[in-house]
C-alpha cells in the first residue's frame, strides 16, 4: 500500500479543477470584473465613509456666499464633513439618492434672519443610508455651534459693543481661552454597528462571501462535467484511494473558493483601501466559509446530473443565501425575524465574523463563535457530499 | 499511429505466470446475474478478446476486472496481486481504456496526460518523458497544446488510449476502442493495439466486432449473456462448429450428375444442389478447392463463379448461442 501515499494524487485532482475553473473564459467577468464593479457601486451608493459624510448646502440664488452658508460650511469642515453646494431641488434629489448623507436647505430669508440676528429654522433631509445618522448629528453640532457663537455676538452687541469689533473679541478668545471638552456619547446602536467602516468595507465583506460562495457553488458544474465524461471513474482507474479521489475533489473547489475570496480581500485592499483588520483572522474566517462552500458544491455536484442545471441552481441558491446572510443589505437592519432566519445561512456567520475583524478589531477569541458554526457547517456538509459523490461513483460503474 | 517510442513494460522473462487471473467472477444486479462465472487467464503477451454483442456483460467483467466494480463472488489477480476497489495499488499494473473518451475537453492533451500521469505517481523528468513519447506515440506531439475539444474524433481516441499507457502497464485493457470511430482512425487504433503486443504488452480487449478479434487476439472469449461460452485460439473456436468450409458452385449443366460425382471426392461431405448451383459441405476447403473445380467441369457444368466461406467467430457465436453476433 506505500504506493498509496502521499498528497501526489489530491493535488493532481485538486489543481485540475482550480486549472479548469480558470481555464472558463466567462469567469474573467464574474470572478475577476463583476465583484470588484459590485463593491464600487454599493460603495458609491450606500458606504458612509470613515471621514465625517457628506453634506449637501442646498441654496437659493444670492445665498451661497452669506454669512450663514460661510460659517456653517467652516463648522462642518472643522468636524471633516465634506460639503458640496447645489440647488435645493439638486439637494434634495442627491439625498434621495444616497448621494449625500444629508441636505441642508438654506434660502435667501435664513441667511437674512441670521445676518439680522433673528431666529433661523434650519431645514435638514437625510438620506436613508445607515451613515447619514452621524452626519445629521454633525449637522445639528455644527449649527449648535453657530448658534451659541451667534448668541455671544448678539449679548455683546447689545452690550453697546460695535459689531465688528464683538467679532474679532471672540474670534479672540476663541483663539486663546481654552474650553472645555465636551464628549458626546450617543445611543445611536445602529451608527455605533457601522462606526469605523470605510466607504467600501461593508459592500466589499458582502460581496467576498457572496462571489465565494457563488464561485464555489458554479464550480460543482465540472464535477457534474467530469463525472458525465468519464474522468472521475477513470481517476478512480488509477492507483489511488477512494478516499483521495474525494480529498482532491473537496480540495479543488476549497481552492476555488480561496482563490475568489483571496483575489476580492486583496483588490479591495489595494483598490479601495478597504480595511480588512487582521489579515490572517480574515483568511482564517475566509477559510472556514470556504470550505462550507465546498461541502455545498460537492453535495450538489453529486446530486444534480446536468452542468446546466448545477449553474443555475447555484446562482440561485447563491443569491438567496446571500440576501438572506446579510450580503446585500447590513443584517443590521433586518427586522428580529428576518434575523433568527438568517442564522441559518453560513453568510450571516460569517458576516458577523467580518464585522467583528473589520470595525471592532475583534481577535481569534471574538470570532471563535462564528468560527465555530461555521465549522460545524462546513463537516456536516462535506460529510453528506463525500457520501453522495460516492453513491454517484458506483452508480457510474 | 507513429512507432512506438518506447518498449512498454514486459512480464519478467521466461515468465509462465499469467498477468491475469480471473476466476469465478459474478456481478448481480438484484435478480439479474450481469457476469456469472467468468474465469480467463492472459499470459504475458498475449492479447485476449472478450468477443459478445452488447449487453453481453463485457463492461461488467471490465469494470471488476480494473477494480471499479466489486465481485459479488470471484477473484481477480493482477500480476500476482489481488484487484479490486479495495485493493487499489495492483491497479499500477494495469492501464484502462475507456469506451467514453474520459479526457477533459478543455485541457490541452500534454495536461490530460499530465493529469493522469500524476496520478500514476510519475513525477519530474520521468512525468515529462513519459508525456512526450506517448505524445509521440499517439501522433498528437504537435498539437500537444491544443484544447482536446478542437480534436478530431479520432484524435480524442488516440488521446484516450494513450492515456492508458503513460505508465507502462503490464495490462492494458481496452474496452470497445473503436465505437464510433471512421474507419482510417480504426485502422490506426488496431495497427498500435497490434504493435503493443508485439512487444509484449498484454492486452485485454473487448469487442463486438469478430473481424477485430479475429485479427487482433491470440485468444478470444466469446461471451453472451454473462457467462463465457467459450474460450480459446481462433482456430480452436472454430473447431467448436465442426471444422468445415462451405463451397457454392454457380453454373449451368447436368447439376444432379456434377453432384454425384462431387460426392466421390473425399473432402466433400456434403452437396445440395438448387436451380442455380451447388452447395458444398467441405473439409480443408483451400486444399480441396482445385479438385472440386475439375470434376465439376469433368462432369459437363459450365462454371460461372466458385466461392468459398470458411467458419469464423461470427459462426461459432452463432453454433454456440444460436444468434448472430449483432442480432
Amino acid at each position: 500500500m506505500s504506493a498509496l501515499r502521499g498528497g501526489q494524487p489530491v493535488l493532481a485532482v485538486a489543481a485540475v479543477e482550480l486549472r479548469r475553473f480558470l481555464r472558463d473564459r466567462s469567469n474573467i467577468f464574474f470572478v475577476f470584473i463583476f465583484p470588484l464593479m459590485l463593491v464600487l457601486v454599493l460603495g458609491l451608493q450606500f458606504g458612509g465613509g470613515s471621514d465625517g459624510g457628506r453634506v449637501t448646502l442646498g441654496t437659493d440664488d444670492g445665498v451661497e456666499g452669506s454669512q450663514l452658508v460661510t460659517q456653517l460650511e467652516a463648522e462642518l469642515a472643522e468636524q471633516d464633513v465634506t460639503v458640496e453646494h447645489a440647488s435645493t431641488d439638486q439637494a434634495l434629489e442627491r439625498a434621495a439618492r444616497g448621494r449625500t448623507g444629508v441636505a441642508v436647505l438654506l434660502d435667501a430669508d435664513d441667511a437674512s434672519s441670521y445676518e439680522a440676528g433673528r431666529a433661523v429654522e434650519v431645514s435638514m433631509v437625510a438620506a436613508s443610508q445607515s451613515g447619514s445618522l452621524a452626519v445629521q448629528e454633525r449637522v445639528r453640532a455644527a449649527v449648535s455651534t453657530l448658534q451659541v457663537r451667534q448668541g455671544q455676538l448678539q449679548a455683546l452687541v447689545e452690550r453697546g459693543l460695535d459689531p465688528t469689533v464683538a467679532r474679532e473679541a471672540l474670534a479672540q478668545a476663541e483663539a486663546e481661552v481654552a474650553t472645555p471638552t465636551l464628549q458626546v456619547a450617543t445611543d445611536d446602536e445602529l451608527g455605533e454597528q457601522f462606526a469605523g467602516l470605510g466607504r467600501f468595507d461593508l459592500g466589499a465583506s458582502g460581496q467576498l462571501l457572496l462571489f465565494t460562495f457563488l464561485a464555489t457553488l458554479a464550480g460543482s458544474s465540472t464535477l457534474i462535467d467530469a463525472r458525465r465524461l468519464g474522468v472521475i471513474t477513470r481517476t478512480v482507474a488509477a492507483p489511488v484511494t477512494a478516499g483521495q479521489v474525494l480529498l482532491g475533489q473537496v480540495l479543488g473547489r476549497f481552492a476555488i473558493g480561496m482563490f475568489q475570496g483571496g483575489y476580492i480581500v486583496l483588490a479591495t485592499a489595494l483598490i479601495f483601501d478597504v480595511d480588512w483588520g487582521s489579515p490572517w483572522l480574515t483568511l482564517l474566517v475566509l477559510a472556514v466559509f470556504a470550505l462550507v462552500a465546498a461541502g455545498a458544491a460537492m453535495l450538489m455536484g453529486s446530486l444534480i446530473d446536468h452542468e446546466g442545471t448545477a449553474v443555475g441552481v447555484g446562482v440561485g441558491a447563491g443569491l438567496v443565501l446571500a440576501a438572506m446572510g446579510g450580503s446585500m443589505m447590513p443584517l443590521e437592519l433586518f427586522p428580529e425575524t428576518m434575523r433568527s432566519i438568517a442564522n441559518l445561512t453560513p453568510h450571516a456567520w460569517g458576516y458577523q465574523a467580518f464585522a467583528e475583524i473589520q470595525r471592532h478589531d475583534g481577535g481569534l477569541l471574538d470570532v471563535l463563535p462564528q468560527l465555530g458554526v461555521l465549522a460545524a457547517m462546513a463537516v456536516l456538509l462535506l460529510a453528506v457530499g463525500s457520501w453522495a459523490l460516492r453513491r454517484s461513483l458506483s452508480r457510474a460503474m | 499511429m507513429a512507432e512506438t517510442a518506447s518498449a512498454p513494460a514486459r512480464a519478467p522473462e521466461g515468465a509462465t505466470e499469467p498477468v491475469l487471473r480471473v476466476e469465478g467472477l459474478v456481478r448481480r444486479y438484484g435478480d439479474l446475474t450481469a457476469v456469472g462465472d467468468v474465469s480467463f487467464t492472459i499470459a504475458p503477451g498475449e492479447t485476449y478478446g472478450l468477443l459478445g454483442p452488447n449487453g453481453a456483460g463485457k463492461t461488467t467483467t471490465i469494470s471488476m476486472v480494473a477494480g471499479l466494480l466489486p465481485a459479488d463472488a470471484g477473484t481477480v489477480t493482477l500480476a500476482g496481486e489481488p484487484m479490486g476497489p479495495r485493493h487499489p495499488a495492483a491497479r499500477r499494473h494495469l492501464g484502462l481504456v475507456p469506451q467514453e473518451l474520459a479526457i477533459y475537453p478543455d485541457l490541452t492533451a500534454r495536461e490530460n496526460l499530465r493529469y493522469f500521469g500524476r496520478l500514476q505517481r510519475l513525477r519530474g523528468d520521468q512525468l515529462r518523458r513519459r508525456v512526450d513519447e506517448v505524445l509521440e506515440l499517439i501522433g498528437l506531439a504537435d498539437r500537444a497544446n491544443d484544447a482536446t475539444k478542437e480534436f478530431s474524433g479520432g484524435m480524442k481516441r488516440r488521446l484516450n488510449i494513450g492515456i492508458g499507457l503513460l505508465h507502462q502497464p503490464l495490462l492494458l485493457v481496452l474496452d470497445e476502442p473503436t465505437v464510433g470511430v471512421d474507419p482510417q482512425s480504426r485502422h490506426a487504433i488496431l495497427e498500435s493495439v497490434a504493435a503493443l503486443s508485439g512487444e509484449g504488452m498484454s492486452v485485454l480487449y473487448t469487442t463486438h466486432y469478430m473481424e477485430e478479434a479475429e485479427r487482433l487476439c491470440d485468444r478470444v472469449g466469446i461471451i453472451d449473456g454473462g457467462t463465457l461460452q467459450a474460450e480459446g485460439t481462433r482456430d480452436e473456436l472454430v473447431r467448436l462448429t465442426g471444422g468445415v468450409d462451405h463451397v457454392r458452385v454457380s453454373g449451368e449443366g447436368d447439376l444432379t450428375t456434377t453432384a454425384a460425382a462431387l460426392r466421390e471426392l473425399p473432402a466433400v461431405q456434403q452437396v445440395d444442389a438448387d436451380r442455380q448451383g451447388l452447395s458444398l459441405t467441405v473439409r480443408d476447403a483451400p486444399t480441396a478447392i482445385a479438385a472440386i473445380v475439375t470434376t465439376a467441369t469433368g462432369a459437363g457444368m459450365t462454371l460461372r463463379d466458385v466461392e468459398v466461406s470458411r467458419p469464423d467467430l461470427e459462426s461459432v457465436f452463432l453454433h454456440l448461442t444460436g444468434r448472430a453476433l449483432r442480432d
